[in-house]
């Protein structure tokens, strides 16, 4: 365990380091992480003018965006089709340690180039979080960002089968983006999706963190709300391990 | 030069069925960003009834007409101008310079993705949505004057991608691709809903007005008219000696693989 979270902070530091030459092209990535939760709030503001916890949703939300972004499908679906998975393979440690680096350390560097926004959002929103209500929502924020990672990993392991898996990911991007609480926040929902958000993934990899900060969940919902995440996180875990297993059997190089 | 696009539509269709478990994905993904985009709508409109002045029906009218825009692009500009700093880094571009027709052509139409096409059909189906669930009642006179600026629209948005395109020209290692899919999605919505300074900013600067809002707001009869139109087919021609002009700048500068 110690030699893995060794080796996993050496991919983190090595990919920082690499990401940090390619400054120019992660600033455009955090404008386009950003630029959905700011629309957001444009609108849910125009629309309902006056109400202020959806402006603090919406900013932790942006927090919550930044701090979650995987791009496994880039960075770790490339690597199967180029063939260079082998070595990967061939390295003492399991194999996710490397794509999981590379994941923090990308949102390392977008929490640091989106923190100036996120501080003058703060600044022009009319309402504080309760000190309390960021406390519960931290738990959250982390268990987010666990389930987001292994949802994309996940879906880019389908590059075993695929050709591309940009299709897939995508379709699992909009999930995110309509049932995460990214459209709309899960309490404005239409009454018909609002079952689906509780039970489904995508309301735990985004919004539901940034609805705890916002006091929209509270006492039993609150641990009901953990619960679920808890669940997915877990059976995530599980289908992540399957696919994994059913994917490198028919792996066959380039040339295989 | 019809029947060069043709050839190329036909090279296209053949290179896209190479890959068919993602034809079949992006074909759903298609689907699915629709209905999210309508959904998200409905939402919005389930508590309030106007939108910074917009109904419901002129929302979806604008949310097709970004969809059809949108899928001309993704179907015709797109496949080329992505990444386009790869081309320019390593010297690829000398085979279109070379060619027998304008660079600017050749660089931005030279090949196709014919499946976003799909997301052109739908988002007219959306248009027609819009009217018909509106209640808006459109002359044949406001159908037109909406095509032409329509038109306008993905003349503006060709632009505003060879503009970003051509950045590479003086910065290879800049890529302004991802940049162009975050301020695009600013046109899902009318660009009345963000604070004036930014509606200013997205129409002189950025100008994705004129891909959605300004097309849409002709045929919601919210405010648009011939100085809509006016408006549109000015921009339309300005985006078009821009791009041009920065398009011929910056071949000039291309200076091969050791560019």
């Amino acid at each position: 365990m110690r030699y893995n979270l060794q080796v996993l902070a050496q991919y983190v530091r090595q990919s920082f380091l690499e990401w940090n030459a390619g400054r120019s092209f992660t600033f455009t990535l955090v404008v386009q992480a950003v630029v959905p939760p700011l629309i957001g709030l444009a609108v849910w503001t125009r629309a309902l003018p006056g109400q202020d916890l959806i402006t603090l949703y919406y900013a932790v939300l942006l927090f919550a965006r930044l701090l979650t972004v995987s791009y496994e499908h880039h960075t770790f679906s490339s690597r199967i089709y180029s063939g260079n998975l082998i070595d990967d393979l061939l390295r003492p440690h399991p194999v996710i340690l490397a794509p999981l680096g590379v994941n923090l350390a990308v949102r390392l560097w977008h929490v640091a180039m989106g923190l100036p926004l996120i501080l003058v959002v703060g600044m022009l929103i009319p309402v504080r979080p309760e000190l309390g209500s960021l406390l519960l929502a931290s738990p959250a924020l982390l268990l987010a960002a666990a389930l987001q990672f292994l949802f994309t990993y996940g879906l880019a392991l389908t590059a075993f089968w695929t050709e591309k898996a940009f299709g897939v990911v995508g379709i699992g991007q909009t999930l995110i983006f309509l049932l995460g609480g990214e459209a709309f926040p899960a309490w404005l929902a239409p009454s018909a999706l609002k079952p689906a958000m509780n039970l489904l993934p995508f309301r735990y990899m985004l919004g539901f963190p940034a609805e705890i900060a916002a006091g929209q969940v509270t006492g039993s919902a609150l641990l009901v709300g953990y619960g679920v995440q808890l669940a997915w996180v877990g059976l995530m875990g599980l289908a992540v391990a399957a696919i994994w297993r059913s994917g490198v059997r028919r792996y066959t190089a380039v040339g295989g | 030069m019809t029947r060069l696009l043709g050839r190329i539509l036909r090279l296209s269709i053949q290179q896209l069925t190479a890959y068919r478990a993602n034809l079949v994905f992006e074909g759903f993904l298609t689907l699915v960003r629709l209905a999210a985009g309508l959904v998200a709508l409905g939402a919005v409109f389930s508590q309030t009834d106007s939108l910074a002045g917009w109904s419901l029906g002129g929302t979806v009218v604008l949310l097709g007409t970004y969809q059809v825009v949108g899928g001309l692009m993704g179907a015709f500009i797109q496949p080329n101008l992505s990444f386009f700093s790869e081309q320019v880094r390593e010297g690829k571009l000398d085979d279109i310079l070379l060619k027998p027709v304008p660079s600017i052509f050749m660089a931005s139409l030279g090949s196709c993705s014919p499946w976003p096409l799909l997301q052109v059909v739908l988002g007219a189906g959306v248009v027609a949505l819009g009217v018909a669930s509106g209640g808006l009642t459109t002359s044949s006179l406001q159908v037109a004057c909406y095509l032409l600026q329509l038109g306008s629209g993905v003349v503006v948005a060709w632009a505003y991608l060879v503009v970003l395109a051509s950045a590479s020209f003086w910065a290879a290692g800049l890529e302004l691709n991802v940049l162009y899919s975050a301020s695009w999605q600013l046109g899902r919505y009318p660009v009345d809903v963000y604070h004036p300074a930014i509606t200013c900013f997205l129409t002189f600067v950025v100008p994705i007005a004129f891909v959605s809002t300004y097309p849409a707001r002709t045929l919601a009869a919210s405010g648009g008219g011939p100085a809509g139109v006016g408006a549109s087919l000015l921009a339309a021609a300005i985006s078009l000696v821009v791009a041009n002009l920065v398009w011929q700048a910056g071949t000039r500068r291309y200076t091969s693989a050791t560019s």
